[in-house]
């Protein structure tokens, strides 16, 4: 293809990417950054990944598309699903989510990956912004294998040095023992992926470090959008841009009504 | 001489939604039963807490019924925050009890068990504790691990929208019953559900692991009566419609205008005297059009 992928689409890949054969895919309402990038590793690699959006369950590698649904809270949604766990079952299960890989967003993240979907201000009984609430990410993040931070914009009034307050538990005060001493069993965020660069955690104080900054990004970019102080590596690459093979993929098989290219 | 004839559970609208009173603690399942929640906001109901998410819930709350919400999740993918539950939580005029999907289903479940609390894993950590004090971080007395002990969770009256009942309350959802309504259900004291359809109660007798709810204490006839949502195996949801609501709502509360929010449930809602009426107002080319796929 001619034409040189957005940076939505650069963020789809890099997730793809993450994505093992074997996962169990789950996705929260309104990422469309994430939704792309399992159903492009679900057709590109991934064969035995199962797809959860809305209590149903997929596996569609056989179909020549996966398109994004394009209506939102409808029973629609479920289209293609092998089975629909909305029965009450939903979170009957997390011995077995391990298996389980998340995608999360925020209003705020700080730099342990602790999120806050709850809201903006010091009285919580009166927000200054009120936040949409937690949604499930406490249980999901608490109990799933892993999960990827994805932002929608990169901003030093999105990544905070504290959040006001947290919905999900990324790696709390730090520490590679953080979670398990306070006793939540899951694997944590493993990458937070935002417009401007990919970010990872350190490997003992679990500090938010640049992974590679996208294409046309500088390292300042990233420092005067980001309102502490990232873990910064010697040698910063600049991440991988989608190969002809993978966005093609991306945008005649998935992302059909170009949903990651416009905005 | 005895009365010797089974009780039908089939009540008009209006009756049932006569079991409402202001201040009591409502449920409201999905797909949404929307025939009932106009009826409580043409008749004035308020103060309610409602236990709730989505759309629905935001049009009870703009429609001045709600006085606390219970929810874990007021966004949809059509708008980040919903307007009317975002800009009263912001004037502090509606009061939140913060949760989760699984804190809530545990108080719930609780409560449908008859028991004073649920333990739950998810939001040990976190700030639900801090800004719910009802939550309360415990360590279990077998393990002595930190958990969350979520209290129970009791509903006056749980209001559900479903595909089929016969006159006796035999529910049968269509596809499976939405992510809380059996949890809703089971921690309710009483249970209204509206349904597309009456049938025999031979046809109920045909398949009788259908059934998902038995007994539901009163059923109201309402075909379309989760429009402008979808009803599994009916209809699809009313984009266009639902856009305007949003649009509305949204305008009202930031210009800080109560005509303009009247004014669309005086359009909407209030001016029709039963669910007929509304559906008139509909019409009937315009329902057609949202037949499933």
């Amino acid at each position: 293809m001619s034409f040189p992928a957005t940076i939505k689409e650069v963020m789809a890949v890099v997730l793809s990417r993450e994505l093992e054969d074997g996962d169990h895919l789950q996705v929260g309402v309104a990422l469309p950054v994430p939704e792309v990038a399992v159903r492009l590793a679900h057709i590109m690699h991934g064969p035995n990944m199962q797809l959860i959006f809305l209590g149903g369950r997929m596996n569609v590698h056989h179909l020549e598309s996966i398109p994004l649904p394009d209506f939102g809270w409808d029973s629609r949604s479920v289209r293609w699903a092998e089975s629909y766990s909305d029965r009450g079952h939903r979170f009957d299960q997390v011995k077995a989510w391990h298996k389980r890989v998340f995608f999360v967003g925020g209003l705020q993240v700080d730099k342990f990956g602790n999120i806050n979907l709850i809201g903006i201000g010091n009285d919580p009984t009166k927000l200054k912004f009120r936040g949409p609430a937690s949604v499930g990410t406490p249980t999901l993040t608490t109990h799933v294998g892993r999960y990827y931070i994805v932002l929608n914009n990169h901003s030093s009034r999105v990544l905070v040095p504290k959040c006001d307050y947290v919905s999900a538990v990324g790696w709390h005060e730090g520490g590679a023992n953080s979670r398990k001493e306070l006793g939540i069993p899951g694997g944590g965020p493993k990458l937070c992926v935002t417009p401007l660069c990919v970010m990872d955690f350190t490997e003992v104080e679990k500090r938010m470090r640049l992974v590679s900054l996208h294409p046309g990004v500088t390292l300042d970019d990233v420092k005067a959008n980001t309102g502490f102080e990232l873990v910064i590596p010697d040698i910063i690459p600049t991440t991988l841009v989608p190969t002809e093979d993978e966005l093609t993929t991306l945008r005649t098989r998935v992302d059909l009504n170009g949903l990651l290219r416009s905005g | 001489m005895l009365n010797q004839v089974r009780e039908s559970s089939v009540l008009p609208e209006e009756k049932a939604g006569q079991w409402v009173k202001s201040g009591m603690t409502i449920a409201i399942g999905e797909p949404a039963p929307m025939g009932l929640l106009r009826w409580i906001i043409r008749n004035k109901i308020t103060d309610l807490t409602v236990i709730g998410s989505g759309l629905a819930l935001d049009y009870l709350i703009a429609g001045g019924c709600v006085r606390k919400v219970i929810t874990y999740y007021a966004g949809s993918p059509d708008i980040a925050v919903m307007p009317a539950f975002r800009s009263e939580a912001e004037n502090g005029t509606l009061e939140v009890w913060e949760c989760e999907e699984g804190i809530l289903t545990s108080g719930l479940e609780a409560a449908g068990k008859g028991l004073p609390f649920m333990p739950w894993r998810g939001g040990v950590g976190t700030s639900l504790p801090d800004i719910n004090a009802d939550l309360k971080v415990i360590r279990d007395p077998i393990g002595g691990e930190v958990l969350i002990a979520v209290p129970a969770i009791n509903i006056d009256i749980t209001l559900l929208h479903a595909s089929i009942s016969d006159s006796y309350g035999n529910v049968q959802h269509c596809r499976g019953t939405g992510w809380l309504d059996m949890f809703l259900y089971r921690a309710a004291d009483r249970v209204i559900v509206q349904v597309e359809k009456i049938v025999s109660n031979e046809e109920i007798r045909s398949k009788p692991w259908e059934t998902t709810i038995s007994n539901a204490d009163a059923i109201v006839l309402s075909p379309y009566g989760a429009h402008p949502f979808y009803s599994r195996g009916y209809y699809v949801q009313d984009q266009e419609h639902i856009r305007d609501y949003l649009e509305a709502i949204t305008t009202a509360y930031s210009d800080g205008n109560r005509d303009k929010k009247d004014g669309y449930f005086e359009k909407h809602c209030n001016q029709f005297q039963s669910h007929a009426e509304y559906l008139d107002a509909i019409g009937t080319r315009h329902l057609i059009s949202l037949s499933e796929y």
